[in-house]
């Protein structure tokens, strides 16, 4: 039976630990001396040092997260439950894996499990105009910040357009990869996908916003 | 020109991605203009892709929301594994039963009060009855002989015939009003519904 986008994510029986990944990074470290301050006993330390951890992985979840999910307020709950599942679930986390792997995966599980909660909720709401569809934003700024100039551009606009117009599954590949920057061995295991899938997907993904694009252009 | 085909668009993106074409693809792309330009294309999209998404993304999660994230996130961590606050209900809204106390003086008060209560119950009950013995009485028959009837004449002016009415209300023969005077209800008898 095919696998849905709605399906939780597990790691995948074949899938390599060893090797594809970088060699451990500073938030995985973090995450190791978090865990034994937590084994030892003292709490509160591993509750302070943990802020430096949410810190570095904060910004990086909260993109990914955006793009899973098109609606910032479930993507902020999103990222805030994985947190707290991370904290919670640390004393069973593995040292010799990257931090960022596993803590994607915590991630894009609670992406579907929200995505899922969306659907039922929306089973009973009438639907309401397109406008719902795009990401709320905070209250503009009198002075637009950088990323506010690329997205007023029409080419930025356009981009924009096209990476939402992706299917879900095209999507999630393409935003770890591009975005979250998950080599597709990650990615495969933060989705728990075969490699060669991730890669289908990724192409799918690339030609799909290329025709996007120059359909766009040729307007 | 070289002589190996042209690389398809799936190894394209993945050269594009990967950075680590083969040696026999870097010498393609070295000689080839068109796979190199449809290189340089497809990296172009790449990169304005996946800088407009990150710009899309930060400009909704502005550095002032990530720090309320933060900060909730941490306050959760630290609400965890407390136990639940237990309210207790406002000691003000508690009613004292108060004891009862004896007072004789009071006793005698509420007993003098039943009685009168009951006095005026009875009273009440029995003077329609002793009224109504002495209204009839008055409902006694007039003779015709005592009645003096007399004919107005319609060339009467209203200010004679009120005249005449207030004679016959003074003088001696107000008596022939009586019994219009005992069917009429007094004021002090007519009781508020």
């Amino acid at each position: 039976m095919p696998r849905t986008a709605q399906q939780r994510v597990t790691v995948p029986a074949g899938a390599s630990r060893e090797g594809n990944f970088a060699p451990l990074s500073k938030d995985s470290g973090l995450a190791a001396e978090i865990k034994a301050m937590i084994v030892s006993g003292d709490r509160d330390a591993a509750r302070e040092r943990f802020a430096d951890l949410v810190a570095l992985q904060q910004r990086r979840a909260s993109r990914i997260a955006y793009h899973c999910l098109r609606d910032v307020h479930d993507a902020d709950e999103a990222v805030q439950d994985a947190f707290v599942k991370v904290f919670t679930h640390l004393t069973s986390y593995r040292e010799d894996l990257p931090f960022e792997v596993w803590f994607t995966r915590i991630l894009v599980n609670g992406c579907l499990d929200l995505r899922k909660a969306r659907a039922r909720r929306l089973r009973w709401v009438l639907p309401a105009s397109p406008s719902t569809e795009v990401a709320t934003r905070e209250p503009v700024e009198p002075q637009p910040n950088p990323e506010d100039r690329l997205l007023a551009t029409e080419c930025g606009r356009q981009i924009a357009a096209a990476v939402a117009q992706l299917p879900e599954r095209q999507r999630a590949v393409f935003t770890l990869c591009q975005i979250g920057g998950q080599s597709a061995a990650e990615v495969s295991q933060a989705l728990g996908l075969s490699e060669p899938t991730v890669r289908v997907h990724l192409f799918r993904a690339i030609r799909k916003l290329r025709g996007l694009l120059e359909r766009e252009r040729t307007r | 020109m070289t002589q190996h085909p042209h690389l398809s668009d799936d190894r394209l993106i993945e050269v594009s991605l990967d950075r680590s074409p083969s040696v026999t693809e870097r010498e393609h792309l070295g000689a080839c203009s068109v796979c190199a330009a449809r290189r340089a294309d497809l990296s172009q999209l790449l990169v304005a892709t996946t800088s407009v998404a990150i710009a899309e993304a930060d400009a909704v999660f502005t550095p002032e929301r990530l720090a309320r994230q933060k900060t909730r996130i941490l306050l959760r961590l630290e609400q965890e594994g407390r136990p639940g606050k237990v309210v207790t209900f406002p000691a003000g809204h508690v009613h004292q039963p108060r004891p009862l106390r004896a007072r004789p003086g009071m006793r005698w008060v509420a007993g003098a009060a039943a009685a009168g209560v009951f006095i005026g119950i009875l009273a009440g009950h029995y003077a329609p009855v002793f009224r109504s013995g002495a209204r009839q009485s008055s409902f006694a028959p007039v003779s015709p002989e005592a009645v003096t009837v007399q004919t107005v004449s319609a060339t009467m002016s209203e200010e004679e015939f009120l005249g005449r009415l207030e004679m016959a209300i003074d003088g001696t023969s107000g008596t022939t009003l009586q019994p219009l005077h005992d069917l009429t209800p007094l004021a002090w008898e007519v009781s508020a519904p």
